[in-house]
């Protein structure tokens, strides 16, 4: 399946797909290219966020634009076909749009989410640790009390990616009553300004430019204007199949860059690549049968049937793992001149990595599909 | 017997084409007073089988090759070529990896199981209580074991989760694993129906299920309640009674095994049951169930008539048939109808390199979810797969028999919706009776 054989746009403020999408790699060959090496090294490009923004690229799958998912999706594509990070920042984008607009929360989804889907302001999501919480594979890091008018929120969480000072984030933390029994969670807007408390993260193997941050919350006060779900779980569940689809976007822009740097060194070195396996063509092959299976998802990412979140989980698994492959075969492919600090291949193995352990990741994929295929019973 | 072998005692085996069991004449039946060392011609004739019950002239030889040295048990190490995957480790998985072994001793075969891959009889599952079998007594083998004693690579606690069949690569929760045949031996899960809750309602279809219930029956007697009275439903129930349980038996029809067996017939085997204890209500549906107290259910129920019911119950269990799921089949494109559609002859699936056997698959467009078939499939998948000549599964429609001290039914053939049952002989105790349609006898009833 292509772009073009997608669903129209509802309505006619709607961006059309095609132009989304031709503007977004526009952008993807030409600002962000040229700045792919500084954001490796720890350049925040809001600048270039923005653009994708204004072009369409960051509100494309918003219910507003005609839930175009499948726009946002080839859109991050083209970004982390050149860039990793700046793909990772476009979903982190995406999805805190996501829940603003799934909230209805008046307050979270006027102003607020045009300016951020126009990529006018920014902000990411927390819910790598809740989202694991949920799988039951470990504990809750956010603490919540009811208070008059919201809750008060304690607790710490390691990294979150795509905040700064001034901007904001989707986070969930589970609510204890006085007894300290937990009762429910809830799902807020978590504001990055004083007091909370940003904390530099040690440096990480790649994925340098995502603005990424340690976060102390110490009765953090959450009014019920930023609540984005009481309780989060249903929330959580309607839309676990959209947050973790459109993580392919990242998988299949970071497959599709390994392909290309396949394909450029084979006029010199193909007489000796074609010893090796995993050669594009055999890459090509799965990315464009992994594409065409996340773009048919995509068509439906509210979907509540148990087999399609599987087919979300096992195509997301499979994003991971054949990212792994391609990019390792890029850097067999190109030798040494891939393995220059400077080359595309060495960053990509880096950002494939983060693929495959961002949350969730292939452990947690496979753990998920394991544990959602097995039989209920009583207890 | 000629003079070189008299100090080799060769012992033969016998199956029961209803359930599997297999007779080892090295071991006998002592629970049955057959001594180990009993030629299987020696048994008498009213002997039955320990687990189904059925007669002596339903058992067979069994043919099963020695495996030629296999591979020394231990570690199996990953080949260099990938074999044979096969998805299930129940019966029919376990016939597969067995009947290759037996045939070669050198190809690669990985077994993926959702569970340990502990070895058990499943048929023993609905009559374990009235046999006193405990857990420990129902798993054979550990998974390990099998596993060491096949010479296969056992991935355990592992889901099947798609199939790349161009690329000859199945996906599961444990990674990639590629494959140059797939067999899919997954089974079918008890098809529940939604207004019975998965967390308040039990079913018993695998070694795990049981084990779960039965800790929950061990001690004081409890009042059971079964929704579903068809085989495993009424094998269930008896068993349930003979363990001193209080059960009440539930079915939409209003007589038990409604949909298999003439009124007559059906008809008795309510009487029967109901003489032991089991409280039969028939001409009833379910329209919702919750939880009570203490973990017990309420049940709301209605008949045809439209009066309700509520009815309450320390254990609800759901004996409501079986189905394939669909989606493994569906990321390979196999064809599906009701099961894995499965060419009669050779049990390939609509794709290339992968075929199915086992209660997973339906043959013209019919699942056949009996024991008996099993062995055989196996036998014609392993020849299929490995080339050598064999003559293919010939599908016949397996002995259905109701594993029942009060009326134990044994019914050959496949009757037809629309024909006409006639009692051949019935002197009370013993029921024959024969089904005709259009000139031509399709069934036939012993109980």
């Amino acid at each position: 399946m292509t772009l073009a054989q997608l669903h129209p746009p509802a309505g006619p403020e709607a961006g059309n797909a095609d132009t989304i999408l031709s503007r977004a790699t526009a952008i993807a060959a030409g600002p962000l290219r040229a700045a792919v090496n500084r954001i490796d090294h720890g350049h925040y490009p809001l600048e270039i966020l923005a653009e994708f923004g204004a072009a369409g690229a960051l509100g494309a799958h918003l219910a507003r634009n005609g839930s175009q998912f499948g726009t946002a999706l080839a859109a991050m594509g083209a970004a982390s076909r050149v860039c990793g990070a700046t793909g990772f920042l476009m979903w982190a984008h995406d999805v805190c749009g996501l829940y603003m607009e799934q909230s209805d929360n008046p307050a979270l989804m006027g102003r607020m989410l045009e300016d951020h889907a126009a990529g006018r302001t920014f902000g990411g999501t927390a819910l790598s640790n809740p989202m694991k919480a949920l799988a039951e594979i470990e504990p809750m890091l956010l603490r919540a009390r009811k208070t008059v008018g919201g809750y008060l929120v304690s607790g710490s969480l390691p990294w979150v990616s795509h905040i700064a000072p001034g901007q904001y984030c989707g986070a969930i933390a589970r609510v204890h009553r006085d007894d300290g029994t937990p009762s429910h969670e809830i799902m807020f807007i978590l504001r990055c300004d004083p007091p909370v408390e940003l904390r530099p993260c040690p440096h990480f193997s790649g994925m340098e430019g995502t603005s990424t941050f340690g976060i102390r919350l110490d009765d953090y006060f959450v009014a019920e204007q930023d609540l984005v779900a009481d309780p989060a779980r249903p929330f959580i569940k309607r839309i676990r199949g959209a947050f973790i689809l459109l993580q392919a976007g990242m998988a299949v822009g970071v497959i599709q860059g390994a392909v290309d740097s396949m394909r450029e060194v084979e006029p010199a070195l193909g007489h000796v690549n074609r010893h090796l396996s995993d050669r594009p063509d055999e890459i090509q092959a799965e990315l464009d049968e992994l594409t065409a299976h996340a773009l048919l998802l995509a068509q439906t990412p509210f979907e509540q049937d148990p087999d399609y979140f599987l087919d979300v989980l096992d195509t997301r698994a499979q994003g991971a793992e054949l990212a792994l492959r391609a990019t390792q075969s890029a850097l067999l492919h190109q030798g040494a001149r891939g393995y220059l600090m400077s080359s595309a291949p060495q960053r990509r193995i880096r950002e494939a990595h983060f693929i495959a352990i961002v949350t969730p990741a292939i452990k947690h994929l496979r753990w998920e599909m394991a544990r959602l295929s097995r039989e209920e019973m009583p207890a | 017997m000629s003079a070189t072998d008299t100090s080799e005692i060769v012992w033969r085996q016998y199956i029961c084409r209803a359930c599997g069991m297999i007779y080892d004449e090295k071991d006998g039946d002592p629970d049955s007073g057959i001594a180990p060392g009993t030629r299987f011609a020696d048994i008498p004739e009213d002997w039955e089988c320990p687990i189904c019950g059925v007669r002596k002239s339903d058992f067979e030889p069994y043919v099963h090759s020695a495996p030629v040295a296999a591979p020394a048990a231990g570690v199996v190490h990953r080949s260099r070529t990938p074999g044979v995957v096969i998805v299930g480790a129940g019966i029919a998985g376990r016939a597969v990896a067995e009947a290759l072994r037996a045939l070669d001793s050198h190809v690669p075969i990985t077994m993926v199981t959702s569970c340990s891959g502990d070895v058990y009889h499943k048929p023993e599952l609905s009559i374990a209580l009235q046999r006193g079998l405990t857990e420990a007594k129902l798993r054979k083998e550990s998974g390990a074991h099998m596993a060491a004693r096949l010479g296969v690579r056992l991935c355990a606690g592992t889901f099947a989760m798609g199939i790349d069949a161009a690329r000859r690569r199945l996906r599961t929760t444990s990674g990639p694993l590629p494959y140059d045949h797939l067999v899919l031996a997954q089974g079918a899960r008890p098809a529940l129906p939604p207004v019975l809750p998965a967390d308040l309602c039990w079913r018993v279809n695998d070694l795990d299920a049981w084990c779960g219930l039965a800790a929950h029956l061990d001690g004081a007697p409890r009042a059971i309640l079964i929704v579903g009275a068809g085989l495993v439903g009424c094998e269930l129930a008896e068993d349930f009674s003979r363990a001193g349980h209080k059960v009440t038996l539930l079915d939409k029809e209003d007589a038990p095994l409604a949909a298999l067996l003439p009124p007559l017939a059906a008809e008795r085997l309510r009487v029967r049951l109901e003489g032991l204890g089991v409280r039969f209500l028939g001409g009833i549906t379910v329209e919702r169930a919750e939880r009570g107290n203490h973990g017990s259910a309420i049940v709301f129920t209605k008949t045809a008539h439209g009066e309700r019911e509520v009815l309450g119950a320390d254990i609800l269990v759901a004996a409501t048939g079986l189905a394939t799921t669909s989606r493994l089949a569906r990321s390979a494109g196999l064809a599906f109808e009701r099961g894995i559609a499965v060419d009669p002859f050779s049990l390939r699936t609509s794709v290339d390199g992968i075929s199915a056997l086992g209660d997973c698959v339906s043959i013209a467009g019919a699942p056949c979810r009996f024991i008996e078939p099993i062995s055989k499939q196996a036998e014609a998948i392993a020849h299929d797969l490995l080339g050598l000549p064999h003559a293919g599964y010939a599908h016949a429609a397996p002995v259905i028999r109701l594993k029942s001290r009060v009326l134990p039914v044994a019914l050959h053939g496949l009757p037809h919706p629309d024909g006409a049952w006639r009692v051949i002989s019935d002197d009370g105790a013993h029921l024959e009776m024969e089904q005709w349609h259009e000139g031509a006898l399709r069934a036939r009833l012993a109980a």
